[in-house]
């Protein structure tokens, strides 16, 4: 990732396709103090004031050792008082949110033992209780069957609209980019390019000599490897 | 049995030390740091060991020994402490220190077992408003800071993608843990703390999934083992250490089988 520059504006969903190694996941990590660059620095910057940021991954290492249920999951999010109990407005906006995204049934259940698709629904709940102005979904769909899948980007779609939230999201999907993306940054190592979806997806010939040339480098060098087989799905569709 | 000064102290003590452990206990089960809080008990026993030898008060060689130690683990990165074979080596070394103290300064046989096994007798008043003011402290503390130290004690990649300094909570709580380690290491002695703060907090997770209700179930049962402990122990003449971990453990293995009892119920369900 080199001199990579990005305006994003209110209310927008971008999504960040390219093909492995790219530097997607870096990026968000970069943008979330994850990970730290090797060389030059990531700024962000946001009109008013220093944006909060919401963050979903792909998974999420949860301890079945130590199951905590999904209510308090969720209001783990809820940092901004120093008071330990929660206000009367802070449960109001959990219970609010459960309800949004569907969760307020799964409240008691230990995370560990939900469905994939209901985790994520536990995850998002999680970054939009602290009502961030950038959400970002790396690959957070990906595990996920196609229903559970439309019900995810339904909910940030709708999040989106409820609450002016921006959305980043990686995804090898182009049906979903398609479907939900308002823009794309299109990602391969070394360069980048940003668009709206139909000028990017519809240059047939660019894509494929992004995801062709990713394949290639993976046959050359490793050979048989999961970042063969994806580039191979993603440059097929 | 109240009727005697040393029972009344050992109550009061032992109750306020309970909470303490009951509370922090659940962070440290939820940090996976159990490990972790038994090399700073042993690493305690070095402190008490040197404060033995070099005549000074034993809280001081306590809280000298802990603090550094836990400092040394932050700096070290907790997660490569927790996985390394480092930590047998560091708690071997302060098992070896404090035995090289003890012989050095010529310490009678009994102080060595005390501070192993821990005595209940022994506390006067002072030592009382010294536990009251600790503990205080430790559960101000927790309360400040309650909130970071959840979320990132449960979720540490959503703590650290949310901004929290995880660096300086994982710090503090380690400081706050060599607090309390220091303390409780006069009742129960440097071996038994951990059991102390780790089993209570260990069998609570097994009866509920709420944060708050593993924080007031594991005091509640860390509490119980202290009253039963030394309600048993001024009876039988036994340990009091025996019969405090003894009641913890009883409380873990009937956890585990109300825990696989509900998961049967719920895969029935």
């Amino acid at each position: 990732m080199k001199d990579l520059s990005l305006d994003v504006s209110p209310g927008q969903m971008y999504a960040i396709i390219g093909p492995n190694g790219a530097g997607k996941s870096t990026l968000l990590k970069s943008i979330l103090g994850l990970i730290h660059p090797q060389h030059g620095e990531i700024v962000l910057s946001c009109d008013q004031k220093k944006p909060v940021i919401g963050y979903v991954p792909q998974s999420r290492v949860i301890d079945d050792d130590m199951p905590i249920c999904a209510r308090d999951f969720i209001s783990l999010g809820q940092v901004s008082s120093f008071f330990p109990w929660p206000s009367r407005r802070e449960k109001r906006i959990l219970h609010e949110m459960m309800i949004f995204t569907d969760t307020d049934r799964l409240a008691k259940k230990p995370v560990g033992k939900l469905s994939g698709g209901e985790r994520q629904r536990v995850f998002l709940a999680q970054a939009l209780v602290r009502h961030p102005d950038l959400l970002l979904l790396d690959e957070s769909t990906a595990n996920l069957d196609p229903d559970a899948q439309t019900r995810m980007m339904e909910l940030v779609k709708k999040a989106v609209h409820e609450w002016g939230v921006t959305v980043l999201f990686i995804c090898h999907d182009f049906q979903m980019v398609r479907a939900y993306a308002d823009h794309i940054l299109l990602m391969t190592r070394g360069y980048y390019k940003t668009g709206d979806v139909q000028s990017i997806l519809d240059d047939q010939a660019m894509l494929k000599n992004v995801f062709q040339s990713s394949f290639d480098e993976g046959v050359t060098h490793h050979e048989g490897s999961a970042s063969s087989g994806l580039s191979v799905s993603a440059s097929s569709r | 049995m109240f009727q005697y000064d040393f029972m009344q102290h050992a109550f009061i003590a032992g109750t306020l030390i309970a909470i303490m452990c009951g509370v922090i206990g659940v962070f440290i089960i939820a940090r996976s740091l159990s490990f972790v809080a038994h090399t700073i008990s042993h690493i305690g026993f070095a402190g008490a060991a040197f404060a033995a030898y070099a005549g000074i008060d034993p809280l001081v060689g306590l809280l000298a020994f802990t603090l550094a130690g836990s400092v040394g683990v932050g700096q070290m990165g907790v997660r490569m402490f927790r996985r390394d074979a480092s930590i047998s080596v560091i708690l071997s070394l302060a098992l070896g220190l404090g035995i090289l103290f003890l012989s050095l300064g010529n310490i009678q046989g009994n102080y060595s077992r005390t501070l192993l096994f821990g005595s209940v007798v022994g506390i006067d008043l002072q030592d009382i408003w010294q536990i009251v003011a600790i503990t205080l402290f430790v559960l101000i503390a927790l309360c400040a800071g309650y909130r970071w130290l959840k979320f990132d004690s449960f979720d540490q990649v959503g703590a650290q993608a949310a901004g929290l300094p995880i660096r300086w909570i994982s710090i503090g709580f380690l400081l706050l843990m060599a607090v309390a380690t220091s303390v409780t290491i006069q009742i129960v002695g440097a071996l038994l703390v951990f059991s102390l703060m780790t089993v209570p907090a260990a069998a609570a997770r097994l009866y509920t999934q709420s944060i708050f209700g593993m924080i007031l179930l594991s005091s509640l049962i860390a509490v119980l083992s202290v009253w039963f402990g030394l309600v048993s122990g001024y009876y039988t003449n036994a340990p009091v250490s025996f019969f405090i971990v003894a009641f913890d453990a009883v409380s873990y293995f009937l956890g585990i089988i109300y825990h696989r009892l509900m998961e049967r119920r719920r895969a029935v369900a």
